[in-house]
């Protein structure tokens, strides 16, 4: 049995403007988006904040209804089946929200083991297990909020595995972590998923995808817009060069000269604190560096290097401007 | 069945801990529960004693111990609700096999429990502060209508809970809704200087049965106290079966709008 199937999965919200004159908008969050999981697979959820990959997660997980299409999780409806679903998957947001912090990381994950009717002779074994797991065994006891922003996110993932579901999702689970704190928690996925786990992941970060999933779709205001293995997305892009150019000043209108070349296929531009990287996309691509240079006059260039193409880059090339700074 | 039974008390139980565990780190709470009876009990009783009437005293205490158990109960229903928004957890708990209310039902009957310490402080105020003679007609009937009396309030609260899900704005609601419920409960004011238009509104609400059936069995109020606790059970089972009808529409129109997360 297929893990997870989504048919022409559509979800848009109303908000309201204004406190007399009220008016009404709607905006769409999910598009007619189809796909499947198969059972153990680790799937890829990639896109730009905003681009519907939370609320695709929360219809899953069934908080959230769906506008238009279905969805079934291991056979179940989310919508008409979501009592019989919510004991077999275990869901986990990105942040430090949804925890009691004023309980220890322990009572935490006792209680939604009670919430999760998981018997007492099994969570009695389960809960250190989970804490060994996620590493938090020697601050067990300590009051959540004086955890750390990764002992939080991970403390997450042991509340989301109390009841040892089938099927996990997770979103956007190393958000605002260290590299050190998202690497740990990137080894605790890849554990869960040898352990034959189904795990759904949302990412914005390409890497992250690239190293953890056997597939991934790449979705945009609402619509995916690429599935496939990391490898094949990255064959999106295999035949160009980048051309990586930091600089300090450079105008729209010099971007839009680089844009206008008639090599450059895509150019990314990236805030970094204080400077400004130009990820340029073109076949060749160092060949034609002097050009580069010359439409960005007057961008005062601290620094130029070239690379060979990554997983992000293919990302930037799917999304265009659309793609966020990672 | 029994075993689901048995599964659903101990939800029941662990959020009964739960929220014990997080009032108890909580001064505010503890504040409330400590600090405003005596507040309110110290205003009635000397406004009785100013207005010439001394012998309404334990009249006094006991409404203003209703008054401490209402805001526990208010907290409950709508801080809590409004607290597991922010916090993030809400969506946590209603994706959670067991049905949101068994949560709020443990929740809730904390906070009852703990505010019977409210009752505590009126009557320790009323006895060391005014010295009133503090006796109670029917002991054994007072303690059963105040057990009744919180298994009533809280059941009203899960009622008021159902629509603190719905709404951001639960703390605004609990300050605009307190005042005018302990004056149609008579928690402040006898129920006799109210307009007979207000009465029915009165007599569907739970704490001016608690408040009567106490008063009857403190001796204050001519009638038999076995009655008004009977009216209490089945106003408790109105209230239950309200909360239950409602809590299903809640929860489905919640997941329909997506505003487990917005406060």
């Amino acid at each position: 049995m297929t893990a997870i199937v989504i048919e022409n999965l559509g979800r848009s919200f109303v908000t309201t403007t204004g406190t007399i004159r009220r008016t009404q908008k709607t905006v769409t969050a999910l598009d007619n988006v189809s796909l499947t999981v198969e059972p153990g697979e680790l799937f890829g959820l990639l896109g730009p904040n905003g681009a519907g990959k939370t609320t695709l997660t929360r219809i899953l997980s069934t908080v959230l209804l769906p506008s238009s299409g279905r969805a079934e999780v291991l056979g179940l409806d989310v919508v008409r089946d979501a009592k019989q679903l919510r004991p077999r998957i275990g869901m986990v947001y990105g942040g430090e929200r949804g925890l009691y912090w004023r309980l220890s990381g322990r009572d935490n994950i006792q209680y939604f083991a009670d919430l999760y009717l998981v018997p007492p002779e099994v969570s009695r074994k389960r809960i250190p297990e989970l804490l060994e797991l996620v590493g938090l065994k020697d601050r067990a006891e300590e009051r959540v909020e004086g955890y750390s922003r990764g002992m939080k996110q991970r403390l997450h993932i042991a509340r989301g595995l109390i009841n040892d579901p089938d099927v996990l999702f997770l979103d956007e689970p190393t958000i605002g972590l260290d590299p050190i704190a998202a690497r740990e928690l990137r080894t605790v996925i890849a554990d869960l998923h040898n352990a034959g786990k189904t795990i759904f992941l949302t990412s914005h970060y390409m890497y992250e995808v690239d190293a953890l999933c056997q597939r991934v779709a790449v979705v945009n205001k609402g619509q995916i817009v690429m599935m496939d293995t990391p490898a094949a997305l990255k064959q999106l892009v295999a035949n160009l060069e980048v051309v990586e150019v930091e600089c300090l000043s450079v105008s729209s209108e010099a971007i839009n000269r680089l844009r206008d070349h008639p090599r450059v296929e895509a150019v990314h531009v990236d805030n970094r604190d204080q400077v400004q990287v130009l990820q340029i996309q073109a076949p060749g691509g160092v060949k034609y560096v002097p050009e580069f240079l010359h439409l960005l006059d007057g961008a005062n260039i601290q620094k130029v290097v070239t690379r060979q193409p990554t997983l992000e880059d293919a990302y930037v090339k799917l999304l265009g401007k659309d793609a966020i700074s990672v | 069945m029994i075993s689901h039974f048995l599964g659903l008390l101990r939800v029941v139980a662990a959020s009964f801990n739960m929220q014990a565990k997080e009032r108890a780190t909580n001064q505010l709470f503890v504040g409330t529960l400590l600090i405003l009876p005596v507040i309110f009990t110290i205003l009635s009783v000397s406004t009785y004693i100013y207005g010439g009437k001394a012998d309404f005293g334990l009249y006094a205490v006991i409404g203003a111990g209703m008054v401490g158990i209402w805001n526990a109960n208010l907290w409950t229903s709508g801080r809590i609700v409004e607290g597991e928004r922010r916090g993030g957890t809400l969506s946590a708990l209603i994706a959670a096999p067991t049905p949101f209310p068994v949560v709020l039902v443990g929740k809730s009957l904390s906070n009852a429990v703990v505010s019977l310490i409210s009752m505590a402080m009126t009557f320790a105020t009323g006895l060391i502060v005014f010295r009133l003679p503090l006796d109670i007609e029917n002991p054994f009937a007072f303690i059963i209508s105040l057990l009744l009396t919180l298994v009533a309030m809280t059941s009203l609260g899960l009622v008021l809970g159902s629509f603190f899900v719905l709404t951001r704005n639960a703390g605004a609601f609990i300050e605009v809704a307190n005042y005018p419920i302990f004056i149609l409960s008579g928690l402040m004011f006898p129920l006799t200087i109210l307009p007979f238009w207000l009465k029915p509104l009165s007599a569907a609400l739970a704490p001016m049965w608690g408040n009567l059936a106490l008063g009857v069995a403190a001796g204050l109020v001519a009638g038999n106290p076995w009655l008004i606790d009977l009216y209490l059970i089945g106003l408790s089972l109105i209230y239950l079966l309200i909360a239950r009808a409602l809590f299903t529409q809640v929860e489905y129109r919640v997941r329909r709008d997506g505003s487990l997360e917005t406060f």
